[in-house]
This record gives structure tokens, C-alpha cells and sequence, in this order.
């Protein structure tokens, strides 16, 4: 058996090749960015502006398109290979920051950037540890939140301005009457953030030992109040209804709108589901509003005190903001001019021309002022810039998910909360560790245990063990 | 049978023991018999072959060495992974190092260790070991070889003629090197890597909470898991691995057969006695076979969703109320029909194949079985159960063992289908995934690597048990040379 | 009396006969509208060509038959920009087919190559080879995704910034390493040869290698087109694997199949890329469907041997 001359030259091969392709060098002077892939021709564009502009950069810039919900694993894959610059949703700065895919931002003149152009809780979401201490991690420059579409065709104005409105359309249409645009956590966060339309109240609390979503009293993550209770008592019944809320169609959330389809009347989204719902309605049919509001019934706060019937409230949605990042993998030969590049990409002008070509709302304060100012001068149509008004006063309905100061972020999805929270719209039982199982929702207690269930995992990123013996007890 | 006695033994079956001790006595033998160049060549590679004026060979020799030693001392690293005895000392996951060091003036950041690299290079390492005593034994050989040529008064073989042997008496070595190298570095490094993972708590999830990207050993924690409940999935695998396991075994039988007959009746069909048109028949149903799967199930997909045309017929037509979610694709729909829809589906795929594959075997059915049995009065139906059947099924015995393991493994019929629907609260097992369909999402969509390896564990053994139990006792195996 | 109830049985034989055949004529034309009908309409989807308020429509509809028919979303197709990249669709097919043909040889070559040796050659490990591949074949193949993909990085054939270009080469690897293990098919059709042919042949003194070359391999055409027919439609069909290896940022030398799953199941899909889908489909299909036509016999005679010695 000597003859393994063909095994030898692969083998010399295999090693040769082995040994001198190590460490791939030759793109250290590209700055490589990744981007949502439906803007990446906007920011290509603008790149080759900058370079062209500043003959002295030193780099050249690859923009790639990415799609925006693998993006985050695709990076924590293999952090090496991803680019040195590129866009999440915040809701994964603090996992990209914990598993040393990100490096924090230090200049200091893009901190300030970041503080002076963004809203207060943008400002706090941005922030992660490292070895115990803070830094800058991400720099907001598209702001997202959830709003309603519905079919001028069949919904008046006022109809749209609540639930019980749309509830009366629908009958009249003989369909549904709202839908959503998937059953996860941010999609159905309209009824969990949901605060009174008289105070802007609510009792909960998802930041831990931070304000209440209304910027009211600290204490620790609570969503079990009277008002949570009673507003998905009201959902549950809302659901029942066949008039009423109708989960996301597996076809999509499109063709449950669709004009011909007429399976829904209206669907609670985001601006990047314009053009989809848009095609689907038609732009004559196109009504853009605020979430609706709901006015508690006699039988959703029975039992319960602190609320009571005839109650409004307004639909909440999580505000969030995409950010660009630094890969901690990034040569550090690149990191000053990474920073640049960030400062420019994220600064209020270049915010404002995404909005004009791609329709991303911008992040900074004040950007209401500049979408009505292009309203007036007529560069947008009318249904993009009531898009874009309605999401920016939708923000301040709304909360960011907290993603770095608390820990809702990193339990919340993955550890099926929002699965939980199906479970009590549906009055399901819903499974937990060993013997721990939540009865049918259909009772208060089973509600409360459901909500117990949703805090506990906010908290502790795990099923609790056992129920405590008096409902409500903060964990 | 006698001209086939040349092919018809391969080399005598020995215990382990016995080989043990040969290659004892041969490591001996070599050692104390040969020449100088060979005891040489147990420490250096190819002084032997080079001494006996084997030039290339002996080069050849070294150089491979040189190689392997070099990575094996020098360590060289991907992504800041060495291989080489620092993989091999990686390999306990002891010497990880922890990072986030970083300095905001020059922004320099010190990353932690890879541990899903430390034990993929450690086994490549090893690997790499295995090799290099391997080419150590040949050139140790070679070089004995040629010291008995010298001594029986022959010339040691020039690399002209040992290339040539190598198109000739070993040339299944030229065959098959290619085949076992890429295999060897693409199929069982892969694999074994993917199983010592389910040893370890590398599960993205728990890394993400615990802010860290470091993992370890767990020992047979993922398995006991499986019975107790316990760990950060164990409450879905707890749960929901029996259920999966028993429709992965349903389906498997029912798609399997329903296929498997459907495509005989289908043959049958066809190759009627006196049918026209049998090639335009058979053409429409090959398409499903040529059109690539995604397309084709999409499609169904489609057609059978909630706005598809066969709801919205229902619905004019006023036969129901509601569409019905034949699919499972919403949490709500049936679990039963939806199974009933991927099974009915999957005939749809697979009895066009077992159609073309038993038509040729229909037509070499003996034609005096038949006559035999018409002049005996036999009906139809009684000719189709007496011959036809167990003709076919006898021969297509290996068939149907592989295409059962192959519906276990069934990954695109599920997946592009119903995607594992009806999904259940708080699960990522819903009603029709199989294993293998779970194990996607587990490991791909949620990160849990060590979760999904146990997952993978399973399928294996229950695949393997049910592989080896048939075809060790199958004909095709036992009397793989006589068939000849 | 005799003759004449003979000639009775005869009669109602073929009327029999008759009947029979018609049933099995309507039997086999509903089977065939029912195995076309998903065909169908991705055909038909593809030539959809609706308007809505002046806006293209390209979503899932009800209606079966397109109320309006056009190539519009073949225009779309072929001129659209995809993830970044112009004219995507068209260099999707180019990757597919260099791919497909590179791994069609490589492929072709080592299963020919070991099913040669398992079936006509003798030798030491023969059997441990064999129980191996086999052992080997039954674990799920993408868990190992993850490990080849690191392996093929580590030789620079994947999540190379600087040679995007060379995950191609890292896919072929990826596709055509395993192929020499799946040698059963051919074996099958190799042991049937006889083996007196390799014998008569060795006392002329051919070498194995001869034998292999100029005996068996111009014997064995059926299962070298069929071979190269399964290794080349492989890569147009698998949409996991090819993301993976080629990279999720680099839609440029993404595959065909990758591109237009991408298309349907995007994050915050376009449904209203569906027809466009569609059209793709139909373009993806064409080729491949007149392969299969064009090649039936040999797939045919592929697959039998397959069952046979499974």
C-alpha cells in the first residue's frame, strides 16, 4: 500500500492551501456596510457621494443589502465574516454587544450627535455594558412604530378612530375588522402597551426599576394591573367576535386586506408595510390612522378595581429605531473613519433623504417638523406623509422595547412570552415547566397567572416553578 | 459461479484482536529486519525511499511530514483558532479566554475564544494526527518493500512504475483517494463535530442571556434532559419529542406505502395492454418529478391557502363558511388534516417515482407466470395479488427500506408545506414536524446547537437501527456476490 | 351450441376488455388534471399581468385563470434589482449553471469512480468502506451546515471578504465532496455487467484502469446521464445549503433557487413578488423539465437500477 502518490498531491495541496489562506486579508482598505436590503441602492448612493466629497478618506465603501430579520444571527454566526458596519433593530444591540460582535462607539463628537439629535428613549436604548461598564453601542437613524391601515372604501374616518367603529364597519361589511401583521411580541404589543386616553396612564411597568410605559412611578416590571386585565378581557371578547380581531392570515396580512379578498378592514402596521398595503388597497383606498381606541365593556372589568366600564383607552405600540453598529472585529486601523462614516450616514440631512427615496421615518427630534414641510412643498403624497405623521405621533403612545437597560430584551421572544400572551387572546392553556400549567384563560385567575407568567420571564428568562399564593405579587 | 471466484472474496475477515497483534508483529518485523534507511525512516519520512535512490517518492514523503509537523508546531490560525497541539489542548474548552478589553481612543477590542471553532479544529487536528501515522505507516512500507526487492536481487520499483501500478493493481487507491479525503473533511469531520455538540451548552440563547459567547462540556445533560424536563428547551423536548417521534414513524410508513402502491396501480394503469397515448401519460406525470421540489410544493401551498382558488370555489360556491387552513398553517387548524393534507400531498410527489421505477419491472415480469395462471382460470384482481405484487415487492425490497429512511429524513414535503404546522403555544414543535423538520428550527432558527444535536442523535439511531436490522438480512446484501 | 357460447364468452371478453380500458382512460385523465393543476398555475401565475388603480399586481390571487395575461413579470424579473444587485435573476442563473455543470462532473466522476472499485475490484477494506457510507448517509445532512461551513472558510472558500467570489467554488466542494458516498445506484448497474467481460480483458493485460475507461464506462451510458442528470438539477433545487456557504450579504453569486426562495419569504415579504416568483419558476423549470424529457430512458432505467440494489 505505498502507492498514495494522488492522496500526497491533494494532501500537499489541502495543507498548502490550509496554511497560507489563514487570515484573509486584502479588504483593510474597505469599509464594508450592511444595510436593509430594501435602501441599499439609496446608500450606495450616498456613499459614492462622500467618497467623491472627501477625496482624503482612505477607504473605499462596499454596500451590501441584508435581510433585516436574519441580519443579527447571520452576524452572531460568524461575527469574522460579517461587515464592518451594519444596521440592526435595537432589539439586538444589547445580544450583539453581549457576544462581542459590536465595539462600542468613542468619539466623542458622534456621542453628542447621538445625544442631541435622538429622543430620550432612544437615548436609552442605545447604551449596553462592557466589562461592567457602559458605552455607546448603536446610533439610531430610522425610527419604526406601528400605526393602522384601513380600507377608505368601507371605513369612514371616525369608524377608524376605534376599535368599536371599526367593529360596526366590519358588520356592515360583513367581514373582520382588524388584523395584525404577525402574532409576535412587537405586533401585538398595541394591547399590552395600551394606555388611558384621558391621562396617558397605564400600570405597566416593563422597564425593571425604571418608569412606568406613561412615565409614571418606578418599580419593578408589572404587567398584571387591573387595566392590563381588563383590556385583554375586552380582547378576548373583541377576538370572539366575528366581527371583531382576526390573527394574521397565513396567505399574509395582504391578502386578508386586499380589496377584493375583503377579508379584513383594517391591519395595525409599520411604514415598511406601506408599498405592500398600498398594492393591496389601492392608493385611493389607502386611510392611514393612529391605533384605534377601545372603551372597556361592563364584562371586561368585572371583578376588577381601579378601572371600570366606559374607560378609553388607546392601542400603545413598542417605538423602535434601527441603528447602525461597529463589528467588534473591525480592524482598529478603520475605526476612526468608521465613525465618520456613521456621523455622516445618521445626520438629520441624510435621515430626512432616506425618507424622501425610501420612505424610513426618521430617528432624530423634530424630524415631524421637516415631514411636514415636504407635505406642504408637495415632494410627498398625501398617504406617505400622513404615514409618517401618524408614526410620529403614534411614538409618543408608545415605548421603546427595552432592550439594554432591562432584560426584557433578550427573554422576551426567546422565551415564548409573547406566546404566553396568544395563549390569553385565544383563552388557551398554555404549558410550562413540569406540573406548572396555566389552566384555559378564560378566568381571571387564569389571566392573571398567563400575566404573572409574561413578568416572571421579563425578569428571569425562565417559567417560574410555582405560582405564588396571592395574585398580583411582583417577583 | 466459477469465473467469478477472482472477484468473489475479499480479503480473509479477521477479529480486531488478531489484527492488533499482526500489526504488532509487522511493526516488529520492519523494525529489526529492515535496513537502516528503514529504521531510519520511523523518525524521518522517506530516508528510506531516498537511500534506495527513490527520489520523488521519498520527497514526496518528507515533505508531508514537514507539513503536518509545521501545522502540528506552528499552529496556525482561522479566526483567531489555532489548529495544531494548541486545538488539541484547546479541545477541553479549558483555555478559553474571556474578551471585551477595549480601548475607545484607538479602537482596539479583544474578542473571548470561539469555542464552536476550539472543537471543530481540535477534531481536525486529531484528524490530521490519525493521517500523519497513516502516511507514517506506508512510508515505513514502502521503504521495507524496497529492501526486499534489493534483497531478492530486484530493482526497488522507480515512481514511473509505482505510478503506473497505481492505474493497474492499485487502482481502486486512485479511485477512491479523492472520494475519501473529501469525505472525510466534508461528511465525518462535519458529523462528528455536529455530535460532540450535543455534549456541550452551546445554545445561542443561553449565551445571549448570559452575555457571553463561551460554552463548555455538559456531559449527558442534553440527553437527561429529554426524560426530566430540565435545561433551556427541556420543557418543548419533554413535551413534544414523543409526539414527534410517533408521526415521524406514521408518516414514514404511510408515505412510504401509499407511494409505493399508489405508483404500482399507476404502473398498471399505464402499461394497460392496448391503452394509447402511454407516453403522454407518463410524461405529465414525470413534470412533478422535474420540477423542482420547491416550485411544485409552493405551488400546492398556494393553491390550498386561505385566499387560494380552491377555498374561494368553496366559498362561492357556498359549501363552507370559513376557509378551511388545510395546511395547518395557523395555530388554530387541524393537526388531523393537516396531516392528511402532507400525506396526500406527498403521493402526489412520490407515486409518479415508484411508477417509473415499476413499470420496467413489470414488463420483465415472466409472461408464462401469467399464462400458466390464466389457463387455470385465475381472475385479474387474483393474478395481481398472486404474481404481479409479491414479484414486484420482492424486488423492490432494498427500495422500500430506503425510501422509508429517506420519508424519516423527508425534510422538503414538511417544511415547504405546512412549515410544522399547526404551531402550539409556546412550542416550536407544531403538529406535523418531524424530527428533522424540528431539528431545523431548533438548531437554524433558534441557535440551540445542543438541543438540535441530541434531535439529530435520535433520528440517527432510530434511522440506523432500522437501516442495519433490514438490509443485513436482506438478500442483497448477504449474497452481494453471487447476484452478480 | 358450443361454438356459439364460446363465441359469447369471447364477446363479453372484449366488451370486458373495453370497459376496462375506459375506466382506466378516465382514471388516468383526472390523475393527470389532478397531478398538472399545481403546474398549472404557477404556469398561469406567471403570466399574470393584473392592474389594480393603475399599480401592478403581483400577489397570490383567487381566481385561477388570470383575468388579464402579459410577460410583464418576466420583464420585471429579468430587468429588476434584487437584494442590491442588478439584473440579480440573470446572474443567479449563470451561478446556478456553473455550479451545476462543475459539480455534474466532479460528482459524475466520483460516484462512477467508487461504484467501479465497490463493484469489480477486490481489496482490503472494501466492506468497511461501504458500511461506513452508508452509516455515514443516515445523519440529517444540514446539522454538520454549520462545521463545513468553518472548514471551508478556514481554506478561504467561504465568508472570504476579500474573494466573495471563491464561496462558489466553496459550494461545488460543498455539493460534490459527499457524492462519492451515494455510489449505490451505480454499483447496481455495474454488477449487472458480467464479469467476464473484466476478466477476458485482464489476460489481454488491459490495466484496471483501462478496463474502467475503455470497458466499462462505454457500457454504462444510462447511469452516467443519469448521474450527471441528478448531480447537475441538484443545485437548482436546494435553497438551504447554498445560502449558507455562499453568504446571505452576497446575493450576487447566490443561486437560483436561494434568490427566488428570498423573494417569497423575505422578512417583511413583498408579497407582491409572487408572479415575478412564479416566472422565475417557469424559467427555472423549462431547462430543467427538458432535461428530464429529454433524458427519461436513461433516469428511467437509473431508477430501476436504484430499486433494485438499493
Amino acid at each position: 500500500m505505498k502507492k498514495v502518490i494522488a492522496s500526497i498531491l491533494v494532501l500537499i495541496m489541502f495543507v498548502t492551501v490550509l496554511s497560507s489562506c489563514g487570515s484573509s486579508s486584502g479588504t483593510n482598505n474597505v469599509i464594508r456596510v450592511w444595510v436593509g436590503e430594501e435602501s441599499v441602492s439609496f446608500y450606495k448612493a450616498v456613499c459614492e457621494e462622500y467618497l467623491a466629497a472627501h477625496e482624503d478618506f482612505g477607504f473605499t465603501i462596499d454596500v451590501k443589502g441584508m435581510d433585516t430579520g436574519s441580519i443579527a444571527g447571520t452576524i452572531a454566526t460568524d461575527p469574522k465574516a460579517a461587515a464592518d458596519i451594519y444596521t440592526v433593530a435595537h432589539d439586538n444591540i444589547g445580544k450583539l454587544a453581549a457576544t462581542e460582535c459590536a465595539k462600542p462607539i468613542g468619539d466623542q463628537s458622534l456621542i453628542d450627535q447621538v445625544l442631541a439629535d435622538n429622543p430620550e428613549p432612544f437615548q436609552n436604548v442605545v447604551y449596553s455594558t462592557l466589562n461592567g461598564q457602559k458605552y455607546l453601542f448603536a446610533v439610531p437613524y430610522i425610527s419604526q412604530a406601528l400605526f393602522l391601515y384601513y380600507n377608505k372604501a368601507l371605513v369612514t374616518e371616525e369608524q377608524a378612530a376605534s376599535f368599536e367603529g371599526l367593529r360596526e364597519a366590519a358588520i356592515a361589511a360583513n367581514t373582520k375588522a382588524v388584523t395584525v401583521t404577525g402574532d409576535d411580541g412587537y405586533n401585538m404589543s398595541f394591547a399590552l402597551l395600551a394606555t388611558k386616553v384621558s391621562d396617558h396612564s397605564t400600570t405597566v411597568k416593563i422597564y425593571e426599576g425604571a418608569e412606568s410605559v406613561s412615565g409614571g412611578t418606578k418599580g419593578t416590571s408589572n404587567c398584571q394591573g387591573d387595566d392590563t386585565i381588563a383590556i385583554l378581557r375586552w380582547l378576548q371578547d373583541y377576538a370572539e367576535d366575528p366581527n371583531g380581531f382576526k390573527w394574521a392570515s397565513p396567505d399574509g396580512w395582504d391578502a386578508d386586506l386586499d380589496k377584493n379578498n375583503k377579508g379584513v378592514l383594517a391591519v395595525i402596521g409599520g411604514a415598511w408595510h406601506y408599498n405592500t398595503a398600498k398594492a393591496a388597497l389601492g392608493e385611493t383606498n389607502l386611510g392611514i390612522a393612529l391605533i384605534p381606541t377601545l372603551t372597556l365593556t361592563a364584562s371586561s372589568v368585572e371583578g376588577l378595581t381601579g378601572v371600570s366600564a366606559g374607560d378609553v383607552y388607546r392601542g400603545g405600540t413598542f417605538a423602535d429605531c434601527k441603528c447602525f453598529m461597529i463589528n467588534a472585529n473591525s480592524a482598529k486601523e478603520k475605526y476612526a473613519k468608521e465613525q465618520e462614516l456613521i456621523k455622516f450616514l445618521s445626520s438629520k440631512e441624510i435621515q430626512n433623504r432616506s425618507f424622501l427615496e425610501c420612505l424610513n421615518v426618521p430617528a432624530y427630534v423634530g424630524a415631524s417638523q421637516f415631514i411636514e414641510q415636504c407635505y406642504n412643498e408637495g415632494k410627498v403624497t398625501e398617504s406617505q406623509y400622513s404615514l409618517a405623521a401618524y408614526q410620529v405621533s403614534m411614538a409618543e403612545w408608545g415605548i421603546p422595547q427595552p432592550f439594554i437597560t432591562g432584560t426584557l430584551n433578550t427573554y422576551y421572544y426567546s422565551k415564548n412570552a409573547p406566546a404566553v400572551f396568544r395563549a390569553i387572546i385565544d383563552k388557551t392553556a398554555y404549558p410550562t415547566t413540569g406540573d406548572v400549567i396555566i389552566p384555559e384563560t378564560n378566568t381571571l385567575e387564569g389571566i392573571r397567572k398567563a400575566l404573572y407568567l409574561i413578568e416572571y420571564i421579563w425578569m428571569h428568562g425562565s417559567n417560574p416553578k410555582s405560582f405564588p399564593d396571592t395574585l398580583p405579587a411582583s417577583a | 459461479m466459477g469465473k467469478e471466484k477472482k472477484l468473489s472474496h475479499d480479503a480473509k475477515s479477521t477479529t480486531f484482536l488478531e489484527d492488533v497483534r499482526n500489526a504488532f508483529s509487522t511493526f516488529k518485523k520492519r523494525l529489526v529486519d529492515g535496513s537502516i534507511g528503514t529504521k531510519l525512516s520511523h523518525l524521518i519520512f522517506g530516508v528510506g525511499n531516498l537511500l534506495h535512490g527513490q527520489i520523488i517518492k521519498g520527497l514526496l514523503f518528507l515533505s508531508l511530514q514537514a507539513g503536518i509537523l509545521a501545522i502540528m508546531i506552528l499552529c496556525p490560525t482561522i479566526n483567531d483558532t489555532p489548529y495544531g497541539w494548541k486545538a488539541l489542548a484547546n479541545l477541553s474548552l479549558k483555555n478559553v479566554t474571556v474578551g471585551g478589553e477595549f480601548d475607545p481612543l484607538t479602537g482596539e477590542m479583544t474578542i473571548g475564544s470561539d469555542c464552536k471553532l476550539m472543537i471543530l479544529f481540535g477534531f481536525v487536528t486529531i484528524a490530521l494526527i490519525v493521517i500523519y501515522f497513516l502516511i507514517w505507516n506506508l512510508n515505513i512500507n514502502s521503504s521495507y518493500k524496497a529492501d526486499l526487492a534489493k534483497r531478492a536481487g530486484k530493482k526497488p520499483t522507480t515512481f514511473r512504475e509505482d505510478l503506473r501500478e497505481l492505474f493497474d493493481g492499485k487502482f481502486y487507491v486512485l479511485m477512491l483517494t479523492p472520494t475519501c479525503i473529501a469525505a472525510t473533511i466534508f461528511t465525518i469531520l462535519p458529523t462528528i463535530f455536529m455530535i460532540s455538540i450535543a455534549f456541550t451548552t452551546y445554545n445561542q440563547q443561553d449565551m445571549n442571556e448570559l452575555h457571553t459567547n463561551l460554552f463548555g462540556w455538559n456531559g449527558f445533560q442534553n440527553f437527561v434532559s429529554v426524560f426530566t424536563g430540565e435545561g433551556s428547551l427541556g420543557m418543548e423536548i419533554n413535551n413534544r419529542f414523543l409526539p414527534v417521534l410517533g408521526w415521524t414513524f406514521i408518516w414514514a410508513i404511510l408515505a412510504t406505502l401509499t407511494c409505493y402502491f399508489g405508483g404500482i396501480i399507476l404502473a398498471l394503469l399505464i402499461n394497460k395492454k392496448g391503452l394509447k397515448g402511454k407516453k403522454i401519460f407518463r410524461t405529465i406525470f414525470i413534470l412533478t418529478i422535474a420540477v423542482p421540489q420547491f416550485i411544485s410544493l409552493l405551488a400546492v401551498r398556494n393553491i390550498l391557502g386561505e385566499y387560494g382558488p380552491i377555498n374561494t370555489l368553496l366559498l362561492n360556491w357556498g359549501w363552507i363558511t370559513e376557509p378551511i387552513g388545510f395546511l395547518g398553517l395557523k395555530p388554530g387548524d387541524s393537526e388531523l388534516l393537516a396531516k392528511v393534507m402532507v400525506i396526500v400531498i406527498n403521493m402526489w410527489v412520490g407515486i409518479p417515482y415508484t411508477m417509473l421505477m415499476t413499470s420496467g419491472i413489470l414488463m420483465n415480469i415472466p409472461t408464462d407466470l401469467y399464462e400458466a395462471a390464466r389457463v387455470d382460470g385465475a381472475s385479474t384482481t387474483k393474478m395481481f395479488f398472486k404474481i404481479t405484487l409479491p414479484y414486484v415487492v420482492f424486488v423492490t425490497t432494498p427500495y422500500l427500506i430506503s425510501s422509508f429512511v429517506g420519508n424519516i429524513n423527508s425534510f422538503n414535503s414538511i417544511y415547504l408545506l405546512t412549515g410544522g404546522g399547526p404551531t402550539y403555544t409556546g412550542y416550536q414543535a407544531g403538529g406535523t414536524d418531524l424530527l428533522v423538520t424540528w431539528l431545523y428550527k431548533v438548531t437554524i432558527d433558534q441557535g440551540s446547537y445542543n438541543t438540535g444535536a441530541v434531535i439529530g442523535i435520535f433520528t440517527f439511531i432510530i434511522t440506523a437501527t432500522i437501516t442495519l436490522i433490514t438490509y443485513r438480512r436482506s438478500k442483497a446484501y448477504n449474497e452481494e456476490d453471487t447476484f452478480q | 351450441m358450443k361454438d356459439n357460447v364460446k363465441v359469447k364468452k369471447f364477446k363479453s371478453q372484449t366488451a370486458n376488455r373495453r370497459i376496462g380500458l375506459g375506466v382506466t382512460y378516465t382514471m388516468l385523465i383526472v390523475g393527470g388534471i389532478v397531478w398538472l393543476i399545481p403546474l398549472i398555475w404557477i404556469f398561469l401565475s406567471a403570466f399574470r399581468c393584473e392592474y389594480q388603480d393603475g399599480t401592478f399586481i403581483g400577489r397570490v390571487t383567487s381566481n385561477f385563470f388570470p383575468n388579464a395575461v402579459g410577460f410583464e413579470n418576466f420583464r420585471l424579473l429579468f430587468t429588476s434589482t434584487y437584494y442590491g444587485v442588478e439584473g440579480a435573476f440573470l446572474k443567479w442563473m449563470g451561478n446556478t449553471l456553473l455550479i451545476a455543470a462543475i459539480d455534474c462532473v466532479i460528482s459524475t466522476l466520483l460516484v462512477l469512480s467508487v461504484a467501479y472499485c465497490m463493484s469489480k475490484l477486490r481489496f482490503k477494506l472494501r466492506r468497511a468502506f461501504m458500511n461506513m457510507s452508508m452509516i455515514i448517509g443516515l445523519f440529517p445532512g444540514f446539522m454538520s451546515m454549520i462545521a463545513i461551513y468553518f472548514l471551508l472558510k478556514s481554506i478561504g472558500l467561504t465568508g472570504n471578504p476579500a474573494h466573495p467570489e471563491y464561496s462558489v467554488i466553496g459550494l461545488i466542494f460543498a455539493y460534490s465532496a459527499g457524492a462519492g458516498l451515494g455510489f449505490q445506484v451505480a454499483k447496481g448497474f455495474f454488477d449487472v455487467i458480467p464479469n467476464a467481460l473484466v476478466e477476458s480483458a485482464k489476460l489481454d493485460g488491459c490495466s484496471n484502469s483501462k478496463i474502467f475507461w475503455r470497458i466499462i464506462l462505454p457500457l454504462s451510458k444510462p447511469i452516467i446521464i443519469y448521474q450527471a442528470l441528478m448531480s447537475f438539477t441538484g443545485p437548482w433545487m436546494d435553497f438551504i445549503f447554498a445560502k449558507v456557504i455562499i453568504g446571505a450579504d452576497n446575493a450576487q453569486y447566490w443561486t437560483v433557487s436561494v434568490g427566488l426562495y428570498s423573494m417569497l419569504f423575505g422578512t417583511h415579504p413583498d408579497t407582491n413578488l409572487f408572479t415575478q416568483f412564479a416566472a422565475g419558476c417557469v424559467i427555472v423549470a423549462i431547462p430543467i423539465v427538458s432535461l428530464f424529457m429529454f433524458l427519461q430512458k436513461y433516469y428511467v432505467e437509473g431508477v430501476t437500477a436504484g430499486a433494485v440494489k438499493g
